[in-house]
């Protein structure tokens, strides 16, 4: 029941940042928009919470979990946003990708996963943390990056209608992006090297048929392809802000090809 | 006195508040003679020359206000100006021989009292209530539905509320009018798109950086020529955080002189690309016959490509930026007439919301009427109350006094009681004796509620005279 309520929250936040953008981007609606958010990180938080205190397992292990406390990572990171005017805008993307991520969580179940050996412990958990901040960081990138290329293309096109002035100022939205990738691309290669010398302490070397690990490279290039992007000469933050964009529907693409052929085998995610 | 109770026509603006353009959904009639007034001048009918010269700053407003209740002896005043309005709200409306004295304040401000007549109106009652909403809603303002006069009017508000004076310059019905002004004017902006967009080319320029950099703290702006628009673009962009001007002029001496005028750098135009590879923003405001910010130039100045935002502002005819350095990457070109164009939306969309905006203010007007109306009952309500609270005050205690045995928190569970009793009892007959006086049978309702409790006249005064009342759709 908790986790619903967070999710309906989540939605009625969604559907307030729409509205916010259908009348203008008031800083009423901005402001209902973001308590809808904070309420339901709170409830989400509760709720995770009372999974540790149930299972006593931490929500990383199983896809409902990890997909749940993903989204528990993107929420929290829209509560700072709040305080900083305009830039909260980017909640008009990164709310409904939290419906989606809360939702297939609640479909599949946020329930306990059976322990198996070596999937446990302080390591483990810290790779897949790391990891999920790494996707975070890619997240919150690629929604500012949206919203980059939107409003690019409203100033340059001239038309100052409701996108324009919904839109979060490019130079706030290119910030936000670099610190996204910055972060996550640090945390997605410090949980690649955890994954890798786990791998090798406890599973004698990296099984490098595994197609996880194909999707982790990816998401580690992934991170780093924008941030190399952004190097060199001419628009390089509207050249960021793409191929953030790309990446970021790569690695969501490839993850659901893998996820939903037989390629991928059992274990994967 | 010679006062015009109306413009002459001279109100042509949208938000112009003559009698045929009362909002339409005015359902609730005001009392007849409503003791209001407010007196002054505005831009719809006194060129720029007079309303200058009747610009008060807050402690020259203070005194003034001060003046007016020591020699003309009025009640309650309120003095609004600003650079396009002076005017000078009073209750109750004043005789002719203070009026006159009212005037005559505007007049020594003036200077020139024998020309201020023509240029002055006065609006009474109902026609003054609803010019104050529409003048905070911005909906007489120059540029239709601008944000700015609500502070205005706050501070004009704040100002009369701080005057030192006993009994204060800001009384009950001027307190509560001026509250719903500045309620009108957050709701007609909130509720309505009357202050969507910016409305002229300094703003739309400022908006567009604030699109494009964010906070404009520590941007550079170059101003390439001179000119009145780039000038007041310049200052906008100032007042929005912008600091370094670089002024770039054909000759270096007269862009040091611009430039030693606002704060700037001067350079010559030669110096130009060297003044791009500095400048977040540039407005460009030359007289040249041919574009002098090409693709060329632009290549000089960044040989890498434009590697950072640049907002060019092109506000000279003919054009100083050939149009195909629009194309570049991260380049925002914007000439006069995409602003223009762009002005002229904002304000077409402002248009669009006054039918909106008028209904709010209509709302609001119906709301004061009867909250003014209603406070003819409030002696009769207040004295029915003071009598009904001695009667539930004297007989708690003689109950009390019988029941000693009671815990203190029982004999306060008693005196709650009591109290919750008399509120209940007095709730209905209290409201509907205000809505009585709304409708118009405050002087019988009154009358019988006095014989029915046996209250003194003298204690609960005498009813007003709020003038002949009518069948009022909106309460009923």
């Amino acid at each position: 029941v908790i986790h619903l309520t967070a999710l309906v929250l989540y939605i009625i936040a969604a559907a307030l940042w729409l509205r916010s953008l259908l009348v203008g981007g008031g800083s009423r609606g901005a402001g209902l928009a973001s308590g809808a958010v904070t309420a339901a990180v709170a409830f989400h938080a509760i709720a995770l919470t009372l999974f540790v205190l149930e299972f006593r397992q931490l929500p990383l292990v199983g896809l409902g979990p990890a997909l749940s406390t993903l989204a528990l990572l993107l929420g929290v990171a829209l509560l700072p946003l709040a305080m900083k005017g305009e830039v909260a805008r980017v909640g008009i993307v990164v709310t409904p990708l939290i419906v989606v991520l809360q939702g297939a969580a609640m479909i599949v179940g946020v329930s306990n996963f059976p322990v198996v050996p070596g999937v446990q412990g302080a390591w483990f958990a810290l790779h897949v943390v790391l990891a999920l901040v790494g996707y975070q960081g890619l997240t919150l990138a690629f929604a500012a990056g949206v919203l980059y290329l939107i409003q690019f293309k409203e100033l340059k096109s001239k038309r100052l209608g409701r996108l324009f002035r919904f839109i979060p100022p490019l130079a706030s939205l290119d910030t936000m992006a670099r610190v996204g990738l910055v972060v996550g691309f640090a945390s997605m290669t410090l949980a690649l090297a955890i994954g890798g010398a786990w791998a090798a302490r406890y599973q004698g070397g990296v099984d490098w048929g595994n197609p996880k690990l194909a999707w982790a490279a990816l998401s580690w290039i992934a991170l780093g392809a924008p941030l190399a992007a952004r190097s060199g000469k001419g628009a390089r933050e509207r050249r960021g802000a793409a191929v953030t964009v790309i990446s970021f529907v790569a690695v969501v693409a490839t993850y659901l090809l893998l996820r939903l052929t037989p390629a991928a085998g059992p274990g994967f995610l | 006195v010679a006062l015009r109770s109306r413009d002459p026509g001279g109100e042509t603006g949208p938000g112009t508040t003559d009698g045929g353009d009362s909002p339409d959904v005015h359902t609730f009639r005001p009392p007849s003679e409503m003791p209001l007034a407010v007196v002054g001048l505005s831009h719809h009918t006194a060129p720029v020359e007079v309303r200058e010269r009747l610009v008060f700053d807050r402690p020259e407003a203070a005194r003034a206000l001060a003046t007016l209740r020591a020699e003309a002896g009025i009640q309650e005043a309120v003095l609004l100006s600003t650079c396009n309005r002076t005017e000078l709200y009073l209750f109750p409306e004043p005789d002719p021989e203070a009026l006159s004295l009212a005037r005559g304040i505007l007049g020594r401000r003036a200077g020139t009292i024998h020309d201020l007549d023509q240029y002055l109106y006065r609006r009474g009652g109902e026609e003054a209530v609803r010019h104050l909403f529409l003048v905070s809603a911005g909906l007489d303002s120059m540029v239709l539905g601008e944000a700015e006069i609500q502070g205005q009017v706050r501070e004009a508000f704040e100002t009369a509320v701080a005057v030192r004076s006993e009994p204060p310059v800001v009384g009950p019905v001027l307190q509560r009018l001026f509250e719903m002004a500045l309620s009108v004017g957050g709701r007609v902006r909130s509720e309505t798109r009357v202050g969507e967009g910016t409305a002229s080319v300094a703003s739309v320029a400022v908006e567009l950086a604030g699109k494009i950099f964010g906070s404009l703290k520590g941007r550079r702006v170059a101003v390439l020529g001179a000119g009145s628009t780039a000038e007041r673009t310049v200052e906008a962009l100032g007042r929005a955080g912008v600091r370094g001007v670089l002024v770039a002029n054909r000759t270096r001496e007269r862009a040091e002189t611009l430039a030693s005028m606002v704060g700037g750098e001067g350079f010559s135009l030669d110096d130009l690309t060297s003044v791009l590879r500095s400048a977040d923003i540039v407005v460009s405001s030359t007289s040249s016959s041919e574009p002098i910010l090409t693709r060329a130039t632009l290549g000089r100045a960044f040989p890498r490509g434009v590697d950072r935002p640049l907002l060019l502002v092109d506000i000279a005819l003919p054009r100083d930026v050939a149009p195909e350095v629009g194309e570049l990457p991260n380049v925002f070109l914007y000439n006069v007439d995409d602003l223009g164009e762009i002005v002229d939306e904002h304000l077409q969309r402002r248009r669009e919301a006054l039918p909106a905006a008028r209904r709010i203010v209509g709302e609001q007007e119906a709301e004061f009427f009867r909250w003014y109306l209603a406070r003819g009952a409030g002696p009769v309500i207040r004295s029915l109350r003071d009598r009904a609270e001695m009667v539930r005050e004297s007989e708690t205690a003689r109950l009390l006094r019988r029941l000693e045995h009671l815990s203190p928190e029982d004999r306060a569970r008693v005196e709650e009681f009591s109290r919750r009793l008399l509120n209940k009892l007095l709730h209905d007959p209290t409201t509907r004796l205000r809505d009585g006086v709304v409708r118009g049978d405050g002087a019988e309702l009154v009358g019988t509620v006095r014989y029915l409790y046996g209250l003194d006249a003298e204690e609960t005064g005498e009813f007003p005279d709020l003038g002949p009342q009518q069948p009022r759709k909106g309460v009923e």
